[in-house]
């Protein structure tokens, strides 16, 4: 069984401005993932959503609740509701897409953001499974496919072998991996470890110290 | 990490502690943090329940931006004093705590998602209500609330908490469920009690569907959670009386999942079916959103 709520506060929390906690919250939290992977200012945003999503993210709240996860906001912070004024004011160009098919990642909360700028362009598949919680299950990043099997917390490496054995390593003292792949492009080797439990800030840090193109979600 | 009712309960005998104590230490094994964080931070969020419950029923209430819901906590909060109520004050003081939570939520306040912020009333509703019942002190709220907690990590990892795929089963189901399990602990009932109060106020929920009117969590929502701690409280004293469900949680809780995999898309959380598809459901949706949103 894959589990996937594996902490109290993620059925007793998060503290959020409502009104939905798949819709909402979870929808903020597929954008904040999104943030960490593209770790820059976009200039185009586009969001395609699917079933339950494309049916009721008006209603819900989605829109600003995604955008604020993109630009960095938590769950909780007062100024989710006006961020896509806010985004705007900043230059970027945002489109919602409403699509009419079943969720090419199988789940009916389906949210695709399209990030991009000058320099970079990523695509994040996310689904919100409830509650404020939520899987990534396709991320498209510098010449990458990268499928994982959903649940968080997942850590990205790029690098080479070095790079790889490191971070095994330091992960040894952490916690367990409990899948991990390998993925190669014209830009090198990409690994993918999910995590069995979320690290603290201080563990994440330490990572990054060796390596700066690490993403944490 | 507890993944049966069975495991849990059976944990809690063999070990004679508590089951908020046992989902204490499952949380300082898996994410490493101190006893003390761990309970400061089960502190905040019952200090952001308490707030909901509060803001709801003060003055004229709260109101979402649609208009389709708020100011009805108020209403339960004048209704009670003429002292007339039909199920009595502990009851319809639930009732207004759970109400108020979600007017605070639909409101786009802030909430504490308990599991989801469409169910966010229900435990509150409990809670609070014990409070004044039992004469709880904040620890015991705090405790309360890891118990309610743990038996919802179970419900969650084998059935899910979302509407768009279980309904409002999955949602005001498991948190009535939740709230049932934890005020059985509280009261002084045993781990069995427990497991037999969370079976029976999902087995009572089983098949509610998710229809929010134009896709909003307003309506029938915020009312949900009316049943839902109701729901809780009823099957809680059921336990507490003896009473049992016969069908042990855990198949209960494979049932809810299978369920909820039966629903029709319709009935899982898109707004297009149930309430939200009546007469007035539809007019509702085209007023808010325009005509344009409502597709013959």
């Amino acid at each position: 069984m894959t589990v996937n709520y594996k902490s109290v506060f993620d059925i007793i929390g998060p503290i959020m401005i409502g009104p939905s906690s798949s819709h909402t919250a979870g929808a903020c939290a597929i954008g904040r993932a999104a943030n960490s992977i593209f770790k820059d200012k976009p200039t185009d945003i586009v969001i395609h959503y699917y079933e339950s999503f494309a049916q009721t993210h008006k209603g819900h709240g989605t829109d600003y609740a995604i955008i604020s996860g993109i630009l960095g906001f938590e769950p909780d912070d007062s100024r989710v509701p006006y961020a896509i004024g806010l985004a705007q004011k900043q230059g970027i160009n945002i489109t919602f897409i409403e699509e009419p098919g079943d969720s090419p990642i199988n789940h009916p909360n389906t949210a695709i953001i399209d990030l991009k700028n000058d320099s970079k362009q990523i695509t994040v598949a996310g689904c919100s499974i409830g509650g404020g919680t939520i899987e990534i299950r396709e991320i498209k990043m510098d010449g990458f496919d990268i499928k994982p099997k959903g649940p968080l917390p997942i850590l990205l490496v790029q690098g080479g072998e070095d790079d790889h054995q490191n971070v095994t390593d330091q992960l040894a003292n952490l916690t367990k991996v409990n899948d991990q792949k390998e993925y190669q492009s014209g830009k090198g080797n990409l690994y993918e470890y999910d995590l069995d439990r979320r690290l603290k800030a201080h563990e994440i840090d330490e990572l990054v110290k060796n390596n700066n193109k690490l993403v944490y979600l | 990490m507890y993944m049966s009712v069975a495991e849990l309960v059976d944990a809690a005998k063999t070990t004679k502690k508590p089951i908020y104590e046992l989902m204490i230490e499952q949380e300082m094994e898996t994410s490493k943090n101190s006893r003390e964080e761990i309970i400061k931070t089960m502190g905040r969020n019952l200090d952001v329940m308490e707030a909901a419950v509060k803001k709801g029923a003060e003055g004229d209430g709260v109101f979402s931006t649609t208009g389709l819901t708020g100011g009805e906590a108020v209403k339960l909060r004048d209704y009670r004093k003429t002292g007339k109520t039909l199920s009595g004050d502990i009851m319809m003081q639930a009732v207004q705590n759970a109400i108020s939570t979600n007017e605070v939520n639909s409101s786009m306040g802030v909430v504490c998602a308990t599991p989801t912020a469409g169910s966010t009333g229900t435990l509150p509703g409990v809670i609070f209500t014990l409070r004044d019942r039992l004469n709880l002190t904040r620890e015991q709220m705090v405790n309360f609330l890891f118990t309610a907690g743990a038996f919802g990590m179970v419900i969650a990892n084998n059935a899910g908490i979302a509407g768009a795929t279980g309904g409002c089963q999955a949602e005001v189901g498991s948190a009535s469920a939740m709230g049932a399990a934890a005020a059985v602990e509280i009261a002084g009932g045993t781990p069995d009690q427990c497991s037999e109060a969370l079976a029976m106020a999902i087995s009572n929920l089983m098949g509610l569907v998710c229809d929010p009117v134009a896709g909003l969590v307003e309506l029938p929502c915020v009312k949900r959670n009316a049943i839902g701690v109701g729901n809780a409280m009823i099957a809680a004293d059921m336990a507490l009386a003896g009473l049992t469900n016969k069908i042990p949680a855990d198949e209960v809780i494979a049932a809810m999942d299978k369920v909820g995999k039966g629903l029709p898309k319709a009935l899982r959380e898109t707004g297009l079916g149930g309430l939200a598809a009546t007469p007035t459901g539809i007019r509702m949706k085209e007023k808010i959103f325009g005509k344009a949103s409502v597709k013959a």
